[in-house]
């Protein structure tokens, strides 16, 4: 092994800043596509149609015994061609359609914590049913999925690394190219892996300035 | 879509089939060693143990495991030829590295459920740690252990999936290489995904299966 050479490192850090700002995008774009389809097939999950319960549970059954990468490869083969799509909008598609079973599982599992008087009240009350959702059972349903929500996002932040596969040059693909490049494979994985570790840990410390300030008051 | 070119590449894909099984099995089998001994650190009563665990499962939960699986096959190698494996032998240390930071936590978290009333009655009849940890410990914790653990375990047989970035001839290559050749993507994707779903949906009826023969007798 020759040594390590953190130069070269340095001096890809604008290319290395630009990936880690694609990596950052895509994780923004697919979690806020993820929440808004957590949210729907949450609901629809809880529908008293039972045509409307049956597709949410085949959706999340689908989506989340799938393979993410394989359901990028969808979103980029299949509909980015149908839809003349580019790979950075397959991409957030995919990540969004593949996270955003799982959102919804931890959104059911919120709004299912709220206790039932709580319904009940709501409809005593003389409250429409989307308006006890938005006013009454959303605001305390949100407390219980705070911890699984945000240990979910940081899930999916990892995840935008799997549209390397589909040539998108974010942080992982990108460092991929340049470790090939420079023929500096060490130096390069180990800064991708480095500036993941500083992104996660952010998320982490993030996930626990939530959970304080959706803690019920004392 | 075109179901006679379905008929047609499904015995191609399945060939991958072996592979992708045999990926998950070793990945599984040294994940769990790992995640026992690496469980077992975490509660040791030396500190560097304790602090080797922490910085591992912060470690390696906090990269994405495409970078993972870069760094084992791209940089490991770098370090010379006693660090240089195969494609498949490669898949098999990143995965298994890689849920073995996700067993560790789902075991530690049954060993801390048992009651430490025990560990006093254990030390009282004089047992050694060891054995307390082995005859009273594992096989209360197991109950706790088996939800979280099959949990992970599902989720490393769909990660098998990016074993095709560093060319392991598991299932997921073999659909990129009919797509890159024959330049239709629908059908070995929907191949693929059949054959991804059952085998998710098979491991969701086995979890079931153990968490009810690990359940407390009433």
């Amino acid at each position: 092994m020759d040594d390590l050479d953190w130069g070269v490192v340095r001096r890809s850090w604008p290319i290395l800043r630009e990936a880690t700002w694609t990596s950052i995008q895509l994780f923004f774009l697919s979690l806020v596509l993820a929440t808004i389809v957590g949210l729907a097939v949450a609901l629809m999950r809880m529908s008293s149609v039972r045509g409307v319960r049956w597709f949410a549970a085949i959706y999340i059954w689908i989506f989340r015994g799938l393979p993410a990468l394989v359901i990028l490869f969808f979103a980029f083969f299949w509909l980015g061609r149908e839809l003349d799509l580019t790979p950075f909008q397959a991409a957030v598609l995919g990540l969004a359609a593949s996270s955003g079973a799982y959102k919804a599982e931890i959104i059911r599992a919120g709004l299912l914590a709220v206790d039932r008087g709580q319904y009940e009240a709501a409809e005593a009350l003389g409250f429409t049913k989307a308006h006890a959702m938005r006013k009454i059972i959303l605001p305390q349903g949100v407390r219980v999925m705070v911890p699984n929500y945000m240990s979910n996002a940081t899930l999916l932040f990892k995840s935008t690394s799997l549209a390397a596969v589909i040539g998108l040059t974010e942080l992982t693909g990108r460092s991929r190219q340049l470790a090939n490049s420079t023929f500096k494979p060490i130096e390069f994985l180990t800064a991708a892996g480095g500036i993941y570790l500083v992104l996660t840990s952010v998320l982490i410390v993030g996930q626990g300035f939530l959970e304080r300030r959706f803690a019920l008051k004392k | 879509m075109d179901w006679e070119f379905v008929r047609e590449i499904t015995p191609t894909i399945l060939e991958g089939l072996s592979i992708t099984l045999s990926l998950f099995a070793w990945s599984m089998v040294f994940s769990t060693i790992g995640g026992l001994v690496l469980a077992l650190m975490r509660l040791s009563r030396i500190a560097p143990f304790r602090w080797f665990s922490a910085f591992y499962g912060w470690l390696l939960r906090g990269i994405p495991l495409l970078l993972i699986l870069f760094y084992v096959f791209f940089a490991l190698p770098e370090f010379g030829d006693a660090w240089t494996f195969p494609p498949f032998r490669s898949a098999v240390i990143g995965l298994s590295m890689w849920t073995a930071a996700y067993q560790s936590e789902a075991i530690r978290s049954g060993i801390i459920s048992v009651d430490a009333g025990q560990f006093e009655a254990a030390e009282a009849l004089g047992m050694t740690r060891f054995h307390y940890m082995r005859k009273i410990v594992l096989p209360q914790s197991v109950r706790i252990i088996v939800p979280p653990f099959t949990g992970n375990a599902i989720n490393t047989m769909k990660q098998t999936s990016l074993a095709t970035v560093i060319t392991v001839p598991e299932m997921t290559l073999l659909a990129q290489r009919i797509i890159a050749s024959e330049f239709k993507a629908v059908e070995p994707l929907f191949t693929l995904a059949i054959i991804f779903l059952i085998l998710t949906t098979a491991l969701v009826f086995a979890q079931a299966g153990v968490e009810r023969a690990f359940r407390l007798k009433t």
